[in-house]
């Protein structure tokens, strides 16, 4: 039996790195094959035998996107694995950093990448209310100027180390910025609006959703968080990681993540399934006027009220920072308790939920390991996929490649970060 | 004028930083060139094809056989190419910790992984903006020089000189191994002024004089093997052809 090609995206368009979906029949049985082809960096690998210090450093360049949450998750796997215990002040003044950087991320997403071709447009810039686009890139850009502030640079921050931070900020500095956000509010809801508007394809598929879960809080990372899946289980982050196993595709510079053998997604969509009731009262308000199920092109609603609620987090935040007395923010006196250990740090990256853990010996790093929300998600891509040729074939070939670039860009991929998966070990 | 931006393998933060940095001016940029070619941004004129551009800005490291053909390609349709960021310049950390591992073991269907290479290994490069990330206010300044037919300049002096201007306690003298003396300049500090060291992210700058930088290091009672690996983070190939190793 010889396979046939049904449907084949090329280089799909829009999206973070370079990647491919093909559709393929075999014998009569739909096949999918979701190609990461992007080159490996090595990263994790290069990690192996160096000082822990370098860990966040590296861990950032990971993506270009979610940066942050690589380095602080990855700043987090070391101190746990020393442990150092950081103050609440301080994590509090990540939480700044973590909710300016998924807002980043999530306008550069719904902005460029996914709202035009939607909408069937070449560009952003071609929108018909470029109002829209305007008010989005201001926010991104004020975002951006906030990490800036906290973090020293606006990407790959240098200011997030193993034991808080490199230089103390002043919380006041970070108010202005705060303040300036506050201030384009109103403009963040019609955005968000705009996007809940839009016409969506429906294609409901059963999946395992996961995402972290805290009682009365709506998940970013937590000191204790605990994994929810949408059977209802509930893990420790420990038996979480456990259950995540990598399968290597020849086709693939990403490896596929699974959890305990089976398909599970992570993401924006399975956040707000799994934790609506803790968003911001004004993102919960327009939450609750959709119809939310495992459909996967529902994740950029869902991203789009994460950008209210973590808008509303940062102005709340920006309150109790005023807060802080600055002697509370010394980071000279957090001391490792020991100089080997292991690490394990859960975080909700903008894509999902994110694994950082290492093992340290004599404070070098022995090993360390990434599993990231795109290599998580892949599996579901192709099943998705799998589903919409069966639902939409009838539409014929050049309508089923938009729906299916579509998918893919629900999902958010972020193609660099998956394969920092070395391949090679 | 027409531009393009691409990327090859790489983390994409350097086309980001652009895209935050202009911010609602992005519209102005979209309005005064086209730009034919920016994944991020649009969709690309001619499909699959590389579009003729008078400039083309380049991300990234070249490590699989498709960037290779890709870079090439960019080449041929591009008339002034400009590397943007460290992946592109030096090949970053990649360009090391492909080194330290065996290729080839488990050959991908779809893809050839080779050691990786910065552009100049490749094709004849026109410019560098070096950085992890690239400086943004350096990639406006390079398009408005080029716009009006001026050769862009590379900075000329290293980081301590910005992070001094700074006002910063030199982390040298503080015992911590810092490549602040030979790596080039441009990035405001951005890292010693937060008290990070500085990881000569840029490369070396024009007039870095290495052996001098050891024997302040010894001097200073730091060890020079200690920093070798430090030079071999970021600066990958430049730093590989300054020491002849």
């Amino acid at each position: 039996m010889s396979d046939s090609i049904i449907i084949d995206t090329g280089d799909l368009r829009f999206i973070e790195g370079h990647g491919q979906l093909i559709v393929k029949s075999y014998g009569g049985k739909l096949r999918a094959e979701f190609h990461n082809l992007e080159g490996p960096r090595f990263l994790t690998k290069y990690l192996k035998g160096k000082p822990v210090d370098l860990a966040p450093r590296v861990a950032s360049r990971i993506c270009g996107l979610c940066y942050t949450v690589h380095s602080i998750s990855s700043a987090e796997a070391v101190e746990r694995a020393l442990d150092m215990k950081i103050s609440e002040d301080v994590r509090k003044l990540r939480d700044v950093l973590y909710m300016a950087n998924n807002l980043r991320s999530h306008l550069i997403h719904l902005l460029f990448l996914s709202i035009p071709p939607v909408e069937g447009l070449i560009s952003a810039l071609r929108m018909r209310d470029l109002n829209i686009v305007r008010m989005g890139a201001n926010i991104l850009s004020k975002a951006t100027e906030l990490i800036e502030v906290w973090g020293g640079r606006s990407v790959h921050v240098p200011n997030v180390i193993v034991g808080g931070f490199g230089k103390a900020i002043k919380c006041k500095e970070l108010l202005h910025p705060i303040h300036q956000l506050a201030a384009l509010s109103d403009d963040a809801e019609r955005l968000v609006k705009y996007t809940l508007k839009l016409e969506l394809p429906e294609m409901e598929r059963y999946r395992l959703l996961v995402a972290l879960k805290r009682s009365g809080s709506y998940p970013i990372y937590a000191e204790e968080a605990n994994v929810a899946l949408s059977d209802g289980s509930v893990l420790s982050s420990s038996e979480y990681y456990e259950g995540l196993e990598e399968v290597t595709k020849d086709y693939s510079t990403s490896k596929h993540v699974y959890f305990k053998e089976s398909e599970i997604t992570v993401g924006a969509l399975s956040r707000i399934m799994l934790n609506k009731r803790y968003l911001s009262s004004r993102a919960r308000e327009l939450a609750e006027e959709i119809e939310w199920g495992p459909n996967p092109f529902l994740n950029i609603k869902a991203q789009a009220i994460e950008v209210l609620h973590y808008l509303d987090e940062l102005i709340r935040l920006g309150g109790e920072l005023a807060e802080i007395p600055p002697e509370n923010l010394k980071t000279e006196d957090i001391k490792a308790h020991r100089d080997k250990g292991v690490g394990l740090f859960v975080a909700e990256a903008p894509r999902g939920t994110l694994c950082h853990y290492c093992e340290i010996e004599d404070w070098k790093i022995k090993d360390y390991r990434v599993y990231t929300p795109t290599a998580i998600n892949s599996k579901s891509i192709e099943n998705d996929a799998i589903e919409l040729v069966k639902r939409f074939k009838p539409l014929g070939s050049q309508k089923l490649r938009f729906i299916l670039e579509d998918m893919v860009r629900s999902y958010d991929p972020c193609l660099s970060c998956a394969v920092s998966l070395d391949i090679y070990e | 004028m027409k531009l393009a931006f691409y990327s090859l393998t790489s983390c994409e933060g350097c086309l980001t930083t652009l895209i935050t940095k202009l911010g609602p001016d992005i519209e102005g940029l979209w309005n005064n060139f086209d730009i034919d070619y920016f994944k991020l941004v649009r969709e690309p004129v001619g499909g699959s094809r590389f579009p003729k551009a008078d400039i083309a800005f380049v991300e990234g490291a070249v490590v699989t056989n498709l960037d290779r053909e890709h870079l090439q390609e960019i080449r041929k349709n591009s008339r002034f190419v400009v590397a943007i960021g460290t992946c592109a310049s030096s090949g970053n950390i990649a360009y090391t910790a492909s080194r330290n591992v065996k290729l080839g073991k488990k050959a991908l269907s779809v893809l050839e992984v080779r050691e990786a290479e910065p552009l100049s290994s490749v094709i004849a490069v026109d410019f560098e903006l070096n950085g992890c990330p690239v400086n943004a206010d350096e990639f406006i300044d390079a398009l408005l020089r080029l716009v009006n037919g001026l050769e862009p300049i590379q900075p000329d002096f290293s980081v301590c000189y910005e992070c001094k201007l700074s006002g910063n306690a030199c982390l040298l003298d503080k015992g911590q191994l810092c490549l602040g003396p030979i790596a080039m300049g441009g990035c405001d500090a951005a890292c010693t002024s937060v008290g990070s060291p500085c990881f000569g992210c840029r490369g070396p700058y024009i007039e870095a004089d290495l052996e001098a930088y050891f024997k302040t290091l010894e001097k200073k009672g730091l060890k020079v093997e200690d920093a070798k690996p430090l030079l071999y983070m970021f600066m990958g190939k430049k730093i590989k052809e300054v020491l002849k190793e």
